[in-house]
């Protein structure tokens, strides 16, 4: 069998914030060589059931677990989790262009799970501080307040208390 | 109370108490019926019961805790018997009497029992007749916020606010001033109200430094009352426990036969019969004070079973059908068990619970593991309920060697598709603080920087490996079978080549 690739992978490390090239070219059934921080190396797969990887880097053995969501994916050794992402060309343009993540301007609140909004508050034009808390959302018997992300206004409110909202709703924006 | 042979135990309960109490049934050969909401349906205890009847819509007000509708479950299906569990409705009066007026028996202590020390403020005050210490706080509940602010004054903070109706954390807000006061006495008030259906709440000063330290008491209706040794639960988040373990570091010999003798005394006071746990707080200078006594079987009851050997829940059933309970010199603790709760959350985000589908799950095995799970590959864990998914437990002769052990079983541990505490929970139990056994209630907060589970740096090269070959596989796995499809060698090329192109757009660097 001859060599396939090689295939330039871009993974997104810490939120976007680091970037690392990951080069990979098929030797054999199985068998890898991967060029990454200017190193290359030996690498033999096994793909066992659902998301696991036996990987033997250069006769190291690891188990890792790879949880695929979308681009993103987290890899699992041991106790050891790392969050990643593997975006393809159009959207790795977009994160690069999206810069650091800021809190400047308007920002809009989501909820950050489903649940059922039990308290509203602040009004539509409240002015709020950093770290306030704006609105609660009880889901699974708890009580989870959102907070301000910055010091501003209340520019948008988009729920009623009693209401119940999908995970990532729009509830109310701070600018 | 007359002996009475149960046949068939309807659980009233949902998740993995559900899955554990059905088991014992099993064992002891006796047929079981699951009760489950619209949400829980696809439930893991439904299909593990014999039976099961539909109770209602999925808020637990609609259905676990419908005392009528959870009734008339034992009816249709002739059950001869209720476990409870824990929560829901297991420490409610009401329930029970309902459920033994429908010639139907409560696993579980008598109403009595239950009254006197379920409204916590009343079990306090018993208990001070009795000559146990307990820890200064309102003799009653306060129905008034302005009167609880009054007395949070004058006990000065930190002052905990708590349920009346409550336990397992839900109600309950650590104050540390009174900025704070109006917010967390209304938070806690609708917590207490939507878990227990009761919103009255007390005032407890809040001791520094405490370690929470339960006992295990059991009774039989035969005057029979014995204690089985201790768990230490002062690992906790959001006034929850994560991690319990027994024995405990804080207790010698002699304490721990004093707080045993003192809960053998809280339980008979009230005429106990059945599981029941004295919770106390145990101060540096090794005082001990009572907090509550739980009138049903502990989540964490497990870690008891590993030290003593015995079934709990084949106790309760015995118990419930007039036997004995061993005797106190029968009882012989061994090793050192410790549990750690897995739940559906995100540490990183303040324990936000985390719902969702769980896309893939294998536990861990090995020797001196235990998983008690209500979960399975592919169920989706609902937003009404408690997040908790499992317990995981190790038992080892030492206790260096049980946390060794947990650690290693936390890590063979993988749930895909939600996020966990998984590595929260292996960074915990690594922690020096944890290690050396000199820990208490503020543990998490203390430590809460240390206990963001950091990847091991010198693994991310491998984790980029893995990832970077997966995509790798994927990418060519699709390749391949448009090429098999074309049927045709060139087709392949040049589908390669386009893919190859791609890839050099795509990392920039071929």
């Amino acid at each position: 069998m001859s060599a396939t690739g090689p295939i330039t992978y871009i993974a997104l490390l810490d939120g976007g914030s680091r970037e690392q090239a990951v080069e990979v070219t098929r030797v054999g059934p199985g068998l890898y060589r991967v060029r990454l921080g200017g190193r290359v190396h030996e690498v033999d797969a096994y793909r066992h059931d659902h998301g696991t990887l036996s990987l033997l880097v250069d006769r190291k053995s690891y188990s890792a677990t790879l949880d695929e969501r979308g681009d993103r994916v987290r890899v699992r050794l041991g106790a050891s989790v790392f969050d990643m992402e593997i975006p393809d060309e159009r959207r790795l343009r977009l994160r690069r262009a999206a810069g650091r993540f800021t809190v400047e301007g308007k920002q809009t609140l989501t909820a950050p799970m489903p649940g059922k909004v039990v308290r509203v508050l602040v009004g539509p034009g409240a002015e709020v501080a950093e770290g306030q808390a704006l609105v609660v959302i009880e889901a699974m018997k708890m009580e989870n307040e959102v907070r301000s992300p910055k010091a501003g206004k209340v520019v948008e409110l988009h729920v009623a208390e009693g209401q119940t909202v999908e995970g990532n709703a729009k509830l109310c924006a701070v600018e | 109370m007359p002996p009475r042979r149960i046949t068939k135990v309807l659980v009233a309960n949902r998740g993995e108490i559900a899955v554990r109490v059905i088991r014992t049934c099993r064992e002891m050969g006796i047929a079981t019926v699951a009760i489950y909401s619209d949400a829980d349906r696809g439930s893991f205890h439904v299909r593990n019961a014999d039976q099961a009847v539909h109770v209602g819509a999925s808020p637990s007000r609609e259905s676990y805790l419908d005392i009528g509708r959870v009734v008339d479950a034992c009816r249709k299906t002739g059950a001869d018997a209720v476990h409870p569990g824990y929560g829901f409705l297991s420490e409610n009066p009401a329930f029970a009497r309902a459920v033994e007026e429908a010639g139907v028996a409560f696993i579980g202590p008598p109403p009595e029992s239950m009254e006197a020390m379920g409204v916590k403020t009343t079990a306090r005050r018993n208990m001070a007749a009795a000559g146990v210490p307990t820890v200064p706080g309102s003799p009653d509940p306060i129905a008034d916020e302005a009167e609880a602010h009054a007395l949070a004054l004058q006990l000065g903070f930190p002052v905990m606010i708590k349920a009346a109706a409550g336990g397992g954390g839900k109600g309950m807000k650590r104050c540390d001033g009174q900025a704070d006061f109006s917010r967390l006495w209304q938070s806690a008030r609708r917590e207490a109200s939507s878990a227990f259906g009761d919103d009255r709440l007390y005032l407890e000063k809040f001791l520094e430094q405490p370690r929470h330290v339960e006992i295990q008491v059991f009774a039989d209706a035969h005057g029979g009352c014995i204690w089985l040794g201790e768990r230490e639960c002062s690992v906790q988040r959001r006034q929850q426990k994560v991690i319990e373990e027994s024995p405990s570091c804080a207790l010698d010999e002699p304490l721990r036969r004093a707080m045993g003798e003192v809960a053998v005394k809280a339980a008979r006071a009230v005429a106990y019969r059945g599981a029941g746990t004295v919770e106390f707080l145990v101060d540096v200078h090794r005082r001990f004070y009572f907090l509550e006594m739980n009138t049903r079987l502990q989540v964490e009851h497990p870690v008891t079973e590993l030290v003593t050997g015995l079934d709990l829940v084949r106790l309760q059933i015995e118990v419930a059908q007039g036997g004995q309970v061993p005797a106190q010199e029968a009882v012989v603790r061994r090793g050192h068990a410790i549990e750690a709760r897995v739940y559906a959350e995100d540490p990183a985000r303040g324990f936000l619970p985390s719902p969702g589908k769980i896309t893939y799950l294998r536990v861990p095995a090995g020797p001196g593991v235990r998983d008690d799970s209500g979960v399975y590959s592919g169920w989706v864990v609902p937003q009404f309920y408690d997040p908790m998914l499992s317990k995981l437990l190790a038992w080892a002769p030492t206790r260096d060697q049980a946390i060794a052990r947990l650690v290693r079983a936390l890590d063979e541990y993988t749930v895909h598709g939600i996020t966990t505490n998984l590595s929260w929970l292996v960074a915990a139990l690594r922690h020096p603080a944890f290690r050396s056994g000199d820990y208490d209630t503020g543990f998490c907060a203390r430590y809460q920087e240390d206990l963001v589970a950091r990847p091991d740096p010198t693994l991310e090269e491998v984790a980029l490996v893995a990832a970077a070959l997966s995509a790798f596989k994927r990418d060519t796995d699709e390749a391949e079978a448009f090429a098999a499809r074309a049927g045709q060698a060139s087709a392949a090329r040049s589908r390669w080549a386009r893919l190859g192109l791609s890839r050099v757009l795509r990392g920039g660097t071929p």
